[in-house]
Parts: C-alpha cells; sequence; structure tokens
C-alpha cells in the first residue's frame, strides 16, 4: 500500500476521506521531479526555456523537442514526462487547425489553453486512465489579449502569468524571478533573465545543445491590419518561433 | 380536397377546416375534426398526408401538454410555433417526413394579442393576419386581401369567413361540403356552429 | 431557390456597409406572407441575410446565433465579420452532401488598429463557397436583375444616405422585375455606432 493516500492511491476516480484525489498530487510529484522550465512575458513579447537533458551522451540530442510549436501564434514547452507530453501536443495541434478550419484563423492563446487544460481535466475523472504527468507553459500571441502566458496543471487548472517556473526547482526559479520581474522589461531583457534563471539550478553546462528558447513577438498595428486584410492565399506571420541553436549561442555568450 | 382557412381579428383567432377524410376519390367520413385545441388558448388546424397528419398532431398535443404540466403554465403562442416548426424542419432532413401542414392560432394572455402562424411541411413558417392551405387558397387568399379587417368583431370575422368558404364551394371543382370552425380568444376555445 | 423567393443583397460605402432583403415568402406562385424579413443581426455592426429555402432561413438563423453565442462566451469578445464568413462558409460545407438550400450574404464594420472601421461585405452560395467583394454582393431568385441595377448604380466611398438611397434604388427596382421577390423591402445600413432600419415600400403587387 502507498504510504500517504492508503487505498485511495490507485483508483483515480475515488476521492480520499480528506477529499483528495492522490493520483493528481503524484502527478505533480511527476512533474516536479522533471527538468526546469519558464516563462516570462515582457512589454513586447514572451520567453519560454527550458533545459534539456539527456541520459547519455549517446542519444543524438537534435532530434529532442521540449519546445514546440503549435501554430504559427503558439508555442508550449512542458515540464515532466516527455512521453504524455508528445500526446498534448499532437491533440493541441489537431484542435488548433480544427479551429482554423471552422473560423480561418489560428486560435487566441486562452481558447487553446481552455482546449489542452480540458483535455488534462478530462483525465482527471474519465475510467481507466491516469492523469497527464506534465505541466505546460503555453505562450501566445492574439489581437484580443496581445501576448499571454499561461501555466497549465495536470489537474486542469491554468492560470495566466506575468512569469511562471515548473519542474525541478520550480520554487527556487519563482523566486528568483519574483526579484528580477519588473512590468516593463523588453523581450532581450526577458531571455537574459530566462538564462540567468535557469542557470540556477542547472546541472553541468549550459550551451546551445542543452538550452532550448522560445519566443512571441508582438507585430505592429500595421502588419496586424495587413494580416486582417490578406488574401485566402497569404499564410499568417508567425508570431511565435523557435530560437535557432545558433541564436542561443549568442544569447549565452553574453 | 383538404382546405383549411384562419384570420385574426380584434382579440380573437378564427379557424375553420374541413371535415372530410378522403382516401383517392373517396370521401370515408364527413365529420373528422381537423383542429386541435393544444392548450387554453392555442388551436391548430393540420392537413397532409393521412395517417402523418394524426400521429404528427397527437405528437405534437403530448409534448405541449408535457410542457404546461413540468411548467404549471402553458407554452406561449410565438413559442409554441418555434417549437412545432423545428419539429417539422427536423422532420423534414430525417429518414421519414411528416407531410403535414399547419395553420397554428393563439391567444396571448400576458400581453393581450391574438397571432396566427402560417406553417407548412417543410417547416417554413411566417406569423400572418390571414392565412389558408390547400386548393382554397387561390381563392381565398385575394378575397381576405380585399375584405380582411385586423380590428373587425367576431360577427364581422364570420362574415369574411363565410364568404371565403362560399367562394371556394362556388368555383373550386373538388370542394369539401361541411367545415369545422373554432374561436380563441380571452376565454378560451369554443367551436363556433357554421 | 425558386420555391419560397426572396433576395438579399449588401452594398460597401464609405466607413458603412447596407444590407436588405425584399419581404416577400411565397410557395412557388402563391404569396403566403408579404412581412417576411430574410436579414438578421449577428452583432452589433454584422448582420447577415438568406435567400432561398425559407425553412433553412429559420433553421440556419438559429444555427448562426447558437454558434455565435457560444463564440461570444467561449472566446469573451465579439465575433469579427472575417470570422463570422468562415463560420458560415464551415456551418454549410458540414452538409456539403445534403446542404441547406440558401446563400448568405453577410454585411460588417471591422475596427483597424488605429480604430477607424472598415467595411466588409461577403456572399458564400449553398455549400458555403466564399465570395469577398469590395463592391457589392447579391444573392435570391432576383440576383441577375440586382447585379444589373447594382453594377449601375453603384459608386465608391458612397456617405450613409447615398449608399442607403443606392442600394434602395438597386433593391426596388431589381426586385420589380422578378415575379418570386418583392411586395416592399427592409434595408440596414451599418455604422460604426449605430444601425438605421428602414421598411420600404414597393410595387406591392
Amino acid at each position: 500500500m502507498a504510504s500517504d493516500g492508503g487505498a485511495y492511491s490507485y483508483s483515480l476516480t475515488v476521492f480520499s476521506p480528506s477529499g483528495k484525489l492522490v493520483q493528481i498530487e503524484h502527478a505533480l510529484a511527476a512533474v516536479a521531479g522533471g527538468t526546469t522550465s519558464l516563462g516570462i512575458k515582457a512589454s513586447n513579447g514572451i520567453v519560454i526555456a527550458t533545459e534539456k537533458k539527456t541520459s547519455s551522451i549517446l542519444i543524438d540530442d537534435s532530434m529532442l523537442d521540449k519546445v514546440c510549436v503549435i501554430c504559427p501564434n503558439i508555442g508550449i514547452v512542458y515540464s515532466g514526462m516527455g512521453p504524455d507530453f508528445r500526446v498534448l501536443v499532437a491533440k493541441a495541434r489537431k484542435s488548433a487547425q480544427a479551429y482554423w478550419k471552422i473560423y480561418g484563423e489560428y486560435p487566441p492563446t486562452r481558447v487553446l489553453t481552455h482546449e489542452i487544460a480540458t483535455v488534462m481535466q478530462q483525465a482527471t475523472h474519465s475510467g481507466g486512465v491516469r492523469p497527464y504527468g506534465v505541466s505546460l507553459l503555453v505562450a501566445g500571441w492574439d489581437v484580443n489579449r496581445g501576448p499571454s502566458l499561461y501555466q497549465v496543471d495536470p489537474s486542469g487548472s491554468y492560470w495566466a502569468w506575468k512569469a511562471s517556473a515548473i519542474g525541478k526547482n520550480m520554487v527556487n526559479a519563482k523566486t528568483f524571478l519574483e526579484k528580477r520581474y519588473n512590468d516593463d522589461i523588453s523581450l532581450e531583457d526577458a531571455i537574459h533573465t530566462a538564462l540567468l534563471t535557469l542557470k540556477e539550478g542547472f546541472e553541468g553546462q549550459m550551451t546551445e545543445k542543452t538550452i532550448e528558447i522560445g519566443v512571441v513577438t508582438v507585430p505592429t498595428p500595421a502588419e496586424i491590419d495587413a494580416e486582417r486584410m490578406a488574401g485566402p492565399n497569404d499564410r499568417p506571420k508567425p508570431t511565435f518561433r523557435k530560437l535557432s541553436e545558433e541564436e542561443v549561442r549568442d544569447y549565452l555568450a553574453l | 380536397m383538404e382546405c383549411s382557412f384562419a384570420l385574426t381579428g380584434k382579440g380573437y383567432v378564427l379557424i375553420a377546416a374541413d371535415t372530410t377524410a378522403a382516401r383517392s376519390i373517396v370521401k370515408m367520413k364527413i365529420d373528422e375534426d381537423k383542429i386541435k385545441s393544444l392548450g387554453p388558448h392555442l388551436l391548430m388546424a393540420y392537413s397532409g398526408e393521412p395517417g402523418d397528419t394524426t400521429q404528427f398532431a397527437e405528437y405534437i398535443e403530448r409534448n405541449i401538454r408535457l410542457y404546461q404540466i413540468r411548467n404549471l403554465y402553458p407554452l406561449r403562442p410565438p413559442s409554441a410555433a418555434s417549437w412545432i416548426r423545428r419539429a417539422l424542419a427536423d422532420s423534414l432532413r430525417s429518414r421519414k417526413p411528416y407531410s403535414v401542414n399547419l395553420l397554428l392560432g393563439g391567444y396571448d394572455t400576458s400581453n393581450h394579442t391574438p397571432s396566427l402562424y402560417w406553417i407548412d411541411y417543410l417547416g417554413t413558417q411566417a406569423e400572418v393576419p390571414f392565412a389558408c392551405h390547400g386548393y382554397g387558397s387561390y381563392f381565398a387568399l385575394s378575397l381576405l386581401d380585399r375584405y380582411h379587417d385586423p380590428e373587425a368583431n367576431l360577427e364581422e370575422g364570420l362574415a369574411v369567413l363565410r364568404r371565403c368558404i362560399d367562394e371556394v364551394s362556388k368555383r373550386l371543382v373538388v370542394s369539401p361540403g361541411k367545415y369545422r370552425v373554432k374561436v380563441v380568444d380571452k376565454d378560451g376555445i369554443r367551436e363556433i356552429e357554421f | 431557390m425558386e420555391y419560397n423567393g426572396g433576395s438579399v443583397i449588401a452594398m460597401v460605402g464609405k466607413g458603412c456597409v447596407a444590407i436588405g432583403s425584399d419581404l416577400r415568402l411565397g410557395n412557388q406562385a402563391l404569396t403566403v406572407a408579404t412581412n417576411f424579413e430574410k436579414v438578421f443581426p449577428v452583432t452589433d455592426r454584422i448582420y447577415i441575410g438568406m435567400s432561398g429555402l425559407a425553412t433553412d432561413v429559420a433553421t440556419l438563423r438559429e444555427q448562426f446565433r447558437f454558434r455565435v453565442n457560444m463564440y461570444t462566451i467561449k472566446e469573451e469578445r465579439e465575433i469579427e465579420p472575417e470570422s463570422f464568413a468562415h463560420l458560415v462558409s464551415s456551418t454549410l460545407y458540414e452538409r456539403r452532401f445534403g446542404p441547406y438550400f440558401i446563400e448568405p450574404v453577410m454585411a460588417g464594420l471591422w475596427k483597424t488598429q488605429a480604430g477607424e472601421y472598415k467595411p466588409y461585405i461577403a456572399a458564400a452560395d449553398l455549400i458555403g463557397c466564399l465570395n469577398f467583394a469590395k463592391d457589392f454582393v447579391v444573392a435570391g431568385t432576383a440576383s441577375e436583375k440586382l447585379f444589373g441595377v447594382a453594377e449601375g448604380l453603384w459608386e465608391p466611398d458612397l456617405e450613409p444616405e447615398d449608399l442607403f438611397e443606392t442600394i434602395s434604388q438597386t433593391l426596388l427596382n431589381g426586385v420589380d422585375r422578378d415575379a418570386y421577390s418583392g411586395w416592399g423591402a427592409v434595408i440596414h445600413v451599418i455604422l460604426p455606432d449605430k444601425v438605421i432600419t428602414r421598411t420600404l415600400k414597393g410595387r406591392m403587387d
């Protein structure tokens, strides 16, 4: 029998007498064991970053993707279980395309976050499944709310953040961010702050191979209007992109 | 052939429907009541495919009644009309659509207005001052265009209805012989000897 | 399309759009009602008009109202004309192999980043193929006639009152040559801060 939850540790859909769903708490423990990820909202964009750890130097790390593009305006990063994340990315991408098929534009960040959170919540009260062992940071831009950063937890709850950290060292990282954050930080400064925060609890060498960064940039009013008047054959200009290894190297060098 | 007429007046709606039940060229019955009371202030005349008519009318009748039992008050005429229209529109795109045409006359006791709805088997709905279904409409509509008065009292309304029925009897080759006439007003539903 | 008759039109003006329909509801050649509006509000700045089979006009009006309400709640914002046009298109294409027999016409205003309002009109066929026009769009049994009159009367940058006159004359004269449309008309001129709605009498025969 599990040490804390007793008989209530197994069946996901049964509350413990204290009102807890212990499987969700175990999922949070899985997240807390995962590598650190963080996101910072700047005045002119958002940065999300994570540490990429491999268990062996023999693994080809160019294949690993922890920061993922969902649609041209939204990207996500995770801490926790890689395979669970992959499934959620696939679902999120599909949902973004389904939205595009109906409305001819990609979903606002909040709507996509809500969609992912619903999928994760469903796993907490369906039979025969376990919760997703990941926490996510969703960063995106849309006309309505501008740049926004959300965190989604295994329970399916989500919040908007100015800056947040998940995974191993999240408590320290958050304290660090609280000290460094101010409302009019620029995107460039935010990227450096992100790297500094990761450095705090970093094991080993921080290189372009062990760091992944994604950024949201805010288009100009003229670009926004041009986008709306674009014809059906014009592709949207991405507002979320991953930084290339070269770009990451340049930021690390500074 | 089947004919039904309806017209609004000052504080009432008059509905008339013929009483023949025909199969092919044979009259099977001449005292069929094709106007149902759906509530204390709601009347529905139905015509169309035999079988479908009674089945559908009963389905509507029971559901409108169910609403009244559940909510302790009846559905008001505009809402009833919308609900019935939706039932027909859904049926139209089902495997076996009902082919039933309706005239829905009601008196809204909450704002004291009589209202009349023309609904066909496709689920087309229109709120109108007067309406007809069947071959009678080709004669009656032009008469109603000329003689209908929304401010007319019941007697005057009946006179206009008389004109319509007489014209149909006179000019339509396959005219029905007898009609049933019902009226709905603030006092409820009554049948009128015609 | 000829079963119930009816026609709809939308036109672009300067910082405004107009949309209107006739009022006839027919059963083939027989006129059943002369108060059947085919244009409905979607938001304060978007209207949709539908010509075609009247039962589907009513059904789709309810369908669009449902979907726009759900959108407004989920997204916590009002739908924009472009998104609404795509919503109409995808709703119709859902029934690609058993379509609703309507041709929608949409008119609305959208706000630029600078805060000014730009006109937007679009039309679609019965399975949702969108047609974005810069001048005017028409649909219904009088569409050929409306195209002709509109081609002659419309000019760019019409002020609201001039636009009203242009769309009214186009619609009334167009439907006069169509037996399936007519019995007066209703016109909505959509402005950034209000909508002007007027009911017109035509040849009432």
